[in-house]
């Protein structure tokens, strides 16, 4: 009896393995969207005017911290903080970006690491000895690790100042600061001279759909921000989602207590790149972009309409996280569970693009979540 | 769906046919097999296998005594070879025992009874993993490793820090993985399901009369069968249905057929491995020693195939880190080392319907001068890394892609 039954179970998955095989023979479905003006979109209209703004705040960011490490004052601090927060907003809205230079320096792992690493970043400090390139150096440089400096290293804010105004030779902190701004808008200028000479051609006429075409690899590089650096860096891990343990300390922005206006800036940005338009934009109408292309593709499937559903979702997961404090770290000690709400509708998207979207525009993911141990 | 797969099933159908004929001949046979690992006498439990439940657990110390560089090279040769009474663990059962896990490394009676002069080698590796850690690495714990000079090295994106010698190895790795084989798998595909140890003794004629061991609810030879399950799932939350939180609460076995099934080129095998086990120990309950090791069989090289996959997996993302413009060495230190503790466990895995592991010990020295020569994983060049995967994949059914990804 019991062998028979085996039996039986084998033929039965034999037989749906069979069907497994016919359904892969059906092949990539073929569209003629004209991904290469989807790329012109991308490139001149978003991207590389993105990296202009970003770059220009990074040149304000370090005026005003010349100024500042020149004459400490409280006037000069605040405004070091509001080039600090211009030149992030900035920076949200060409995170999701990395390929090309941007991917090949990794401009993010130096650009916004957070949480900063406090302690080893105050003995980098210290020993005035120190390779800004290095790997290990991640953790303690970028937006988080300025931000430390200017708004979390001491109590207040006169404290702050009374730091940088101490009479030293050398002074330790004022030659880390403007090495940090300098090393952002360096990092920066690069990506975006990159862009300028040569790449935005190559990254256009890159326009087939094999895996390595712009098309895969940024759509690729989009959901990858948007599951792993929207929703859990900014949400996810600070919420407690991944271990069941609250870490309000692990937000962004949390000596600025700033988290919720990066956070919504990094989300209109990738919900205004999905509609292929600039965050920037005062157009109301929507540019060659995935919304179009999943319009396009839909026109042909008769399928569901996944790009209304996926915008519909972005509105839901704005509701939610607008709802949210200021700070997510009082947000997560007051009441997490409005934390977890916005990080559960931020979760439903990655379903609706990483599984719909993609199988609709025939992209495969090129990324798997990493080991774990 | 690929061939491979298919011509496994097309195997699996075909060994069930054979299942099925040997029945016949024997009429009188019955199995019973039960949903899940559970085998009772007279309404009492049959399944034993405290000893590879301690084993794991004192091996789990172990390693955290290698990332505690407070540690002395004596305290964990101490753990490592523990004696009854002496406190060498945190956990106060562990001290209390009298096994080791030193004393099972390279221990199988296929393997190593007549071969003790490479038993005592391959424990002699382990012993030097321990020495160099705390020799070399404690010693630089907050100076960043390079070149020839061991100690730390963060991954990219303030990700972990990685503890490593002057080559780049993390030796706690090369004990961990290492001991995946040499204890694990050797244990089980060399020693409690070889007939060499099944069928020791009067197991068989006892097996046959529902003889136990003294004072037991077992037989001999079912018991030796569920240490060899032991080392596989001591760990899981249930042990008689480790597959519902498959490779949770491990760092050994256990855990890595449970990477290996989430693989979607090897989805299955895990269920494979565990029925394997619950059909064999039915079958020595029925009497039905074919049955038995035909199963067997199949634990061997279904387990191999774990360590061969993983080995692959871990070269072939060194090498995918290694090919980025912006090299997260720590990274790849990191892959590099869980790969060639894998690659040593080679040794100790066993080709199904053989006396011969997939790769002797000579072999396996080979791979790791390879791995290891000149600067270490600071220059191993990713044609190394290649050669290396293609030869493992060859004597197995998967091909270095399927593996690596």
């Amino acid at each position: 009896m019991k062998k028979t039954y085996v039996i039986f179970k084998l033929i039965a998955l034999a037989g749906m393995i069979l069907i497994g095989c016919s359904e892969d023979e059906n092949g990539p479905a073929t569209d003629n969207f004209d991904r290469k003006a989807m790329l012109e979109n991308w490139a001149d209209h978003i991207i590389v005017p993105g990296y202009e703004s970003y770059v220009s705040s990074l040149g304000e960011l370090n005026a005003k911290a010349e100024t500042f490490t020149t004459t400490p004052t409280l006037e000069n601090l605040t405004s070091l903080k509001g080039a600090w927060l211009n030149s992030n907003l900035a920076w949200q809205k060409v995170a999701m970006f990395e390929i090309g230079k941007a991917e090949a320096i990794t401009l993010i792992n130096f650009t916004n690491i957070y949480p900063t690493n406090t302690e080893d970043l105050l003995k980098t400090i210290e020993s005035g000895d120190y390779d800004l390139t290095s790997i290990s150096k991640q953790d303690e440089q970028g937006f988080p690790a300025i931000e430390y400096l200017i708004y979390g290293v001491r109590d207040t804010d006169q404290a702050i100042v009374d730091l940088y105004a101490q009479e030293m030779v050398n002074h330790p902190y004022k030659i880390f600061l403007l090495d940090l701004t300098n090393r952002l808008e360096t990092l920066a200028q690069s990506v975006l001279d990159d862009w300028k000479n040569g790449y935005r051609d190559t990254f256009v006429n890159n326009s087939g759909s094999e895996a390595t075409s712009s098309v895969n690899k940024l759509v690729n590089d989009y959901i990858f921000y948007y599951e792993k650096h929207l929703r859990a860096g900014k949400i996810g891990i600070p919420a407690g989602v991944f271990t069941g343990t609250v870490a309000p300390e692990k937000v962004e922005g949390y000596y600025s207590g700033k988290s919720k206006e990066l956070f919504m800036a990094g989300l209109d940005a990738m919900s205004a790149f999905f509609n292929g338009k600039s965050p920037d934009s005062n157009l109301a109408v929507e540019g060659e972009g995935l919304k179009t292309y999943l319009d396009f593709v839909q026109g042909i499937n008769e399928g569901e309409d996944i790009g209304e559903l996926i915008n519909a979702q972005f509105d839901l997961a704005k509701t939610k996280a607008e709802a949210l404090n200021d700070d997510f770290a009082q947000q997560i000690e007051s009441d997490n569970m409005l934390m977890l709400e916005a990080y559960d509708e931020l979760q439903k998207n990655v379903i609706n693009m990483k599984v719909d979207m993609l199988q609709a525009l025939n992209i495969r993911v090129d990324y798997v979540d990493a080991d774990g141990d | 769906m690929n061939i491979t797969t298919i011509k496994n099933w097309a195997v699996a159908l075909f060994s069930i046919t054979i299942l099925t004929s040997c029945g016949d001949d024997d009429p009188g046979i019955v199995i019973n097999e039960p949903a899940t690992y559970v085998f009772e006498r007279n309404g009492e439990s049959t399944v034993s296998f405290s000893g590879q439940t301690t084993r794991t657990l004192m091996a789990e110390e172990i390693l955290s005594a290698f990332k505690d560089p407070t540690k002395s090279q004596q305290t964990i040769d101490a753990m490592f070879a523990h004696t009854e009474g002496s406190a060498d663990f945190t956990n106060a059962d562990l001290n209390v025992s009298d096994k080791s896990v030193r004393s099972k490394t390279a221990a199988s009676s296929d393997l190593f009874s007549s071969n003790t002069a490479l038993s005592a080698e391959i424990k002699s590796d382990f012993d030097s993993w321990i020495a160099e850690q705390v020799d070399t690495v404690f010693p630089n714990w907050e100076l960043e490793a390079s070149v020839g000079v061991a100690g730390q090295i963060q991954e990219a994106g303030g990700g972990s820090i990685r503890y490593v010698n002057g080559k780049g190895l993390e030796l706690n790795q090369a004990f961990n993985k290492g001991l995946i084989g040499a204890l694990f798998v050797d244990q089980i595909v060399n020693n409690y399901v070889s007939t060499s140890v099944l069928d020791a003794g009067n197991n068989v004629p006892e097996n046959n009369a529902g003889v136990l061991s003294e004072g037991k609810s077992y037989t001999n030879m079912e018991h030796k069968w569920d240490e060899a399950y032991g080392y596989a799932y001591a760990k899981a939350a249930d042990e008689t249905d480790p597959n519902a939180t498959l490779g949770e609460n491990d760092s050994f076995l256990y855990k890595y057929i449970g990477r290996v099934e989430g693989d979607e080129d090897f989805t299955g095998i895990a269920d494979e491995i565990y029925n394997a086990f619950k059909l064999g120990r039915a079958a020595i309950v029925a009497g039905d020693y074919e049955v038995r090791d035909v199963q067997a069989e199949i634990i061997r090289e279904k387990i191999s195939t774990v360590i061969a996959v993983r080995a692959v997996y871990y070269l072939q993302q060194g090498k995918a880190g290694l090919e980025q413009e912006t090299v997260d060495y720590a990274s790849v230190f990191h892959s590099l080392s869980e790969g060639l503790g894998f690659v040593y466990g080679l040794q100790f895995t066993r080709q199904p319907n053989s006396e011969s592991p997939y790769f002797t010990n000579a072999e396996v020295n080979a791979m790791m001068d390879d791995l290891m020569t000149r600067n270490g994983f600071w220059d191993v060049s990713t044609t190394t890394l290649d050669d290396i995967s293609n030869d493992i994949a060859a004597k197995f059914s998967f091909t270095v892609e399927e593996a690596g990804s």
